[in-house]
């Protein structure tokens, strides 16, 4: 096989036996997204790997090979039909896990759903749910600012992005959200074989408030150009599963990878003094920090496409049939493509970045989340500028194809 | 100054608007409502379109002349 790393065969680095006694396990020939030593030394692996070896195999599973320059992202993230998303984007996905619409199909079924939801998720129609959004950080902080500490995960973060998606876009109550997140996390990160039992609940609850949906009058909204639905290619109608599946893909979609966002930003400003000062001095500059921020800590890991023919990725060989894993995370710190990526800088933002995925499947929640983290920062900030990382503890971190934050104690 | 959009490769990431909201104008889906064709850059945007060019994870917009 030809490879982008057979020249760096020769480093003794990317030996098997030095990089198992650096990392705990051969990063290059065996990584593992799920490896407990990838979730704790996450960081010093992903900027060696994008650095020394980019393009890693794992023979886990049903085996899969990860690209993490932003040439290859960008390449197979654009050309679906070469790298098909109709056999899912997870790793090793189990049988009976159904597939997600519309991320889990390939153009033109895939436009369709995306030509009706993409209005409902523009970036002009998000800015101007700023003020929703704004009050309700500021609701979730008024519970415990004068406690003068909280666990910002389960008091905030695990909170905000869910009431961002269902209260102002999808309209359900919230009183249930408790229940749903903590389904769409062990979907998530639970180990492979309990995945399909919380998705499933996810799409039962779902299910059970499309039908809710459709007995009231219509609202305009994104539920019911969900429940309109849409025609693919054979002239069939969306099937109701379907319909379930695109409202789960957008609540799967959401959650976690905001919590990630919002738990990094202020990780990395309660450890970078120079950085937190700067923001309050400036909070004019938190639009550009919220781009280094989802940047250099990027909550998608990977997403995976499947080769529909033999072709080669930036000198690397593939099979028809292979599964590949686009690395979001790595592009977004590839140094062939952003100067001095570990840095952030506020000022002058590397704007090219590849968090939200590129090529007709990008994040459609990405100007949500830009919001959210916008708007979450600035009253943080205004409210509880000093804050710091409660002594002797330190942030707990879930990771799988996503990248999420368990815990982290702050006070003030 | 001229640039050219894709009309394959523009994806709806809004990021050229968000950095030169006078030289690019997004559709209601947020997709850039130029794609396909070339647009001549008003006098004096020349700065805010190079860096909505840049900002494109797509790398959809390209320079025809500067």
């Amino acid at each position: 096989m030809s490879d982008i790393n057979d020249n760096r065969t020769a480093d003794p680095d990317l030996a098997p036996e030095a990089l198992t006694e650096r990392f705990g396990f051969d990063v290059m020939r065996n990584f593992d997204l799920d490896a407990p030593q990838f979730n704790e030394n996450f960081h010093e692996i992903m900027d060696f790997v994008v650095r020394k070896c980019p393009v890693v195999h794992s023979p886990n599973g049903k085996g899969y090979t990860v690209f993490n320059t932003e040439e290859a992202v960008r390449k197979a993230g654009q050309d679906w039909r070469t790298f098909s998303s109709a056999k899912g984007y997870m790793h090793n996905r189990p049988d009976d896990l159904p597939y997600l619409i519309p991320v889990e199909q390939d153009p033109p079924n895939h436009t369709s759903w995306r030509h009706k939801l993409n209005p409902f998720m523009s970036i002009k129609v998000m800015e101007s749910k700023a003020d929703l959004m704004r009050a309700d950080a500021n609701h979730l902080i008024d519970a415990f600012i004068d406690r003068g500490s909280c666990e910002f995960i389960s008091e905030f973060a695990a909170i905000m992005p869910g009431w961002a998606f269902f209260k102002h876009n999808l309209g359900v109550p919230v009183d249930e959200l408790d229940m749903l997140v903590h389904n769409v996390e062990r979907g998530l990160y639970a180990p492979m074989e309990e995945r399909p039992g919380y998705f499933g609940k996810v799409f039962e609850y779902l299910d059970g408030f499309l039908k809710m949906r459709q007995e009231l009058p219509p609202q305009g909204d994104i539920v019911d150009a969900i429940l309109e639905g849409v025609t693919y290619k054979d002239d069939e109608p969306a099937s109701w599963e379907h319909k379930v599946s695109v409202a789960a893909d957008l609540t799967f979609g959401g959650i976690s990878t905001t919590i990630y966002a919002m738990g990094s930003s202020l990780y990395h400003l309660a450890t970078h003094p120079d950085d937190l000062k700067l923001l309050l001095a400036r909070p004019d500059l938190i639009e550009n920090a919220v781009e280094e921020f989802i940047r250099a800590y990027s909550p998608v890991v990977a997403m995976g496409r499947t080769c529909t023919r033999d072709v080669e990725l930036t000198g690397v060989d593939l099979k028809e049939g292979d599964f590949i894993m686009l690395g979001f995370a790595g592009a977004s710190l590839d140094p062939r493509a952003i100067d001095n990526p570990r840095h952030l800088n506020f000022e002058e933002p590397t704007i090219q970045h590849s968090t939200f995925g590129v090529g007709p499947h990008r994040c459609i929640g990405a100007h949500l989340a830009r919001v959210e983290l916008k708007v979450f920062l600035e009253e943080w900030l205004k409210r509880i500028p000093n804050f710091r990382v409660k002594a002797g503890t330190a942030p707990t971190y879930e990771t799988s194809f996503l990248r999420s934050m368990g815990t982290m104690h702050l006070e003030w | 100054m001229r640039v050219k959009i894709d009309e394959d490769l523009c994806s709806g990431q809004g990021r050229c608007w968000k950095y030169a909201p006078k030289v690019y104008e997004l559709d209601d889906a947020g997709f850039n409502i130029h794609r396909g064709h070339e647009i001549e850059i008003p006098e004096g945007e020349e700065k805010t379109a190079t860096m909505g060019m840049k900002a494109c994870p797509e790398r959809a917009i390209t320079l025809v002349r500067a």
